[in-house]
């Protein structure tokens, strides 16, 4: 039936309510049967954290092959080790030293041949053989940037109690309901465990009777949380905003809204902040040409990429000739520039088991499901 | 054409949910997936438990009360969204039916122009209008009504609601207004000449005979609402969820695609069971004979 005449028919009330309906459908399925573009040669497939798919972290590629890869975002790395399981097609991912050892088991990644990217060698020493990055002999994370996990908060807003003695105790406390905002992740018991004074260590594998004994504990921190975050740039909005007061954050956050003249500090909690590394990984379900996916890579380890990290986001960059070329007051407010010592003066974040991994996450969904 | 249409339905409809049946009886362990067959997803979602989990006064003697508790909720806001939208949308098909005498079709186009921007934009829209520093707490907030921004307005179960009942008006007014339109005008001048008032005329031959407008209306929701997804995981906050978003996580997150499956099966038989109950309630066939006749 012609649109116009359909219209104009179902207008007048000359269509029966079954007749709009088989053609909605008819509509929907001619829908799906339109042919797909198809393309000459495999774009580079990258997936990656949300905010990281600007060009300007990978300049040296696009410059090469006129644009950058296709990207799919994520918010964590579960989410992006289910995508690919379920058949996603991603040539790059980038993980993090605790997460790549999920992809390794699961069998996604390629070891990476280092003679073929350029900046390696300018590549801190430390990091090119740190655990995560080099797994069974084998390099499978080249890593790239290294930063903080800690509480952003409004001094202006949060009050004296917090500023007296900074604590990760903030999001389990009643006083701040609504008021405090959680990264979406079962690290929320981790922590909670480690405010009532256990080490990061056990915390980080705990199962069974103790995980259970530590639910409610962590349920506090989502009764609390205004909400969870999974998108850096809804944190931001709430803590500028003022719809929040402090929240689980990474650098960059911190960095962004002090740009955006809003007075937002970084605690350095009482129970310690967290560090970590993530760098990039060439899984084995991609279809690009594997040249493409070595020059996406060697361009985040350029020296101009850690150039940005380092001023815009207040990250660390694994290139040692990065932190030469950036501007020095960038360099100095970041305080240690070596990533060994940076990591030595916070907790690093560890690789947990699968089977450790699965629970602690249907734990932390069976919480936020029961929340009211 | 009608048998390639046909087999095009059984092709993208039949076949995804024949793969979802048979993954759901598989197990996932770890990695893999134990493709032996076995009622154990099921099994999960009600096997018993001597501990309860309580949830809004409800106690669940089960031990992974997760689904069940969600779907529960699922379907009360579903419902509430539903029966809100029927309210809400009559009134519009009835004007547009009765009232609307020229340029019917741009009145009609008028009624569609909320679905000419994405489903997401629009979520995301009530997200601005709901928000911290959005339309309504700026607007009561310049007008002296509150000083400080009212929070309880997103990021809970009515938030979700709220959007999801602008987002799904539009599709109960088109079939409630072609109902409408049926109506034989002789009946109402029959019913006024032999002295009914208005109200009586409305009861007694219009709301009877848009019925069956009515009732694909509510399943026009009601269906597809229960098992949203994105509205509630942007509007929703954590206290916001529903059963799609365990469903997702089941898939993405948790690692467990089997028992996935097996929680959108439960979900699907449910609300087939529910919708085939309602229907049968409210005798559907006897009104569309009478309202065809």
């Amino acid at each position: 039936m012609q649109r116009i005449k359909f219209i104009d028919r179902m207008a007048s009330g000359r269509l029966t309510r079954r007749q709009i309906l088989q053609n909605a459908a008819a509509f929907g399925v001619a829908f799906t049967m339109l042919p797909r573009v198809t393309s000459a040669a495999e774009v580079l497939t990258c997936l990656e954290w949300t905010g990281y798919d600007a060009d300007a972290y990978f300049q040296s590629y696009v410059g090469k092959h006129g644009t950058g890869p296709s990207f799919s975002t994520f918010g964590g790395e579960e989410e992006a080790l289910a995508k690919v399981r379920a058949g996603f097609a991603a040539d790059v991912m980038h993980p993090c030293n605790y997460s790549v050892g999920r992809f390794v088991e699961a069998g996604l990644t390629v070891p990476i041949d280092t003679t073929k990217l350029s900046n390696w060698k300018d590549v801190f020493p430390a990091l090119q053989t740190a655990q995560g990055v080099v797994v069974d002999g084998n390099v499978v994370m080249a890593p790239a940037d290294w930063g903080n996990a800690s509480i952003a908060y409004r001094p202006d807003l949060i009050g004296d109690v917090f500023k007296d003695g900074e604590t990760w105790g903030i999001f389990y406390d009643d006083a701040f309901e609504g008021k405090v905002s959680m990264l979406d992740d079962p690290l929320v018991i981790i922590i909670g465990q480690m405010v009532k004074g256990m080490n990061f260590k056990e915390a980080n594998l705990i199962t069974g009777e103790k995980l259970q004994a530590a639910k409610d504990f962590g349920a506090k921190a989502v009764k609390n949380s205004r909400f969870l975050w999974a998108d850096a740039t809804e944190l931001q909005q709430g803590l500028a905003s003022g719809e929040i007061v402090a929240a689980y954050a990474w650098n960059d956050t911190v960095k962004n809204l002090l740009a955006e003249g809003i007075d937002v500090k970084y605690a350095k909690p009482k129970e310690g902040y967290f560090t970590w590394f993530c760098g990039m990984t060439i899984l084995n379900s991609g279809k690009a040409d594997p040249a493409l996916a070595y020059d996406f890579i060697d361009a985040w380890l350029s020296p101009e990429t850690g150039k940005l990290l380092i001023e815009d986001s207040g990250y660390g960059h694994a290139n040692m000739k990065s932190f030469e070329i950036s501007d020095p007051e960038a360099v100095k407010a970041m305080g240690i520039i070596d990533p060994v010592e940076h990591m030595k003066s916070a907790i690093l974040f560890e690789p947990q088991p699968s089977p450790v991994v699965n629970e602690q996450q249907r734990v932390w969904e069976e919480i936020k499901a029961l929340k009211l | 054409m009608g048998y390639g249409l046909v087999a095009l339905i059984l092709l993208v409809l039949l076949a995804p949910l024949i793969a979802l049946v048979v993954l759901s009886f598989w197990t996932q362990q770890g990695f893999a997936i134990d493709k032996t067959p076995t009622l154990a997803n099921y099994w999960s979602l009600i096997q018993p438990s001597d501990k309860a989990t309580v949830y809004f006064g409800i106690p669940f003697y089960l031990k992974n009360p997760v689904p069940a508790i969600l779907l529960l909720k699922s379907l009360v806001m579903s419902l509430v969204v539903t029966i809100t939208v029927l309210v809400v949308a009559y009134p519009m098909a009835y004007f547009l039916a009765f009232r609307v005498d020229r340029y019917k079709v741009l009145w009609l186009i008028l009624i569609t122009i909320p679905f000419w921007t994405s489903y997401l934009l629009r979520v995301f829209a009530w997200k601005i209008v709901l928000g911290f520093n959005g339309a309504i707490n700026s607007g009561l907030i310049s007008l002296g009504v509150i000083d400080k921004p009212l929070d309880f307005l997103l990021y809970n179960p009515v938030a979700v609601v709220i959007t999801l009942i602008h987002a799904w008006v539009t599709f109960a007014i088109l079939p409630i207004y072609v109902s409408l339109e049926k109506v034989d005008r002789n009946l109402l001048e029959a019913a006024s000449d032999l002295g009914d008032g208005r109200w009586a005329r409305f009861c007694r031959i219009t709301l009877p005979l848009s019925l069956p407008g009515v009732i694909s209306a509510a399943l026009l929701v009601f269906i597809p609402t229960v098992g949203d997804y994105v509205t509630p995981t942007l509007v929703g906050g954590p206290g916001g969820t529903m059963i799609g978003n365990a469903i997702q996580t089941l898939f993405f997150k948790q690692d467990n695609a089997p028992l996935g499956a097996a929680v959108s099966i439960v979900m699907m038989l449910v609300i087939a069971i529910l919708c085939g109950l309602f229907l049968w309630a409210v005798g559907y066939k006897r009104l569309r004979e009478r309202s065809a006749a």
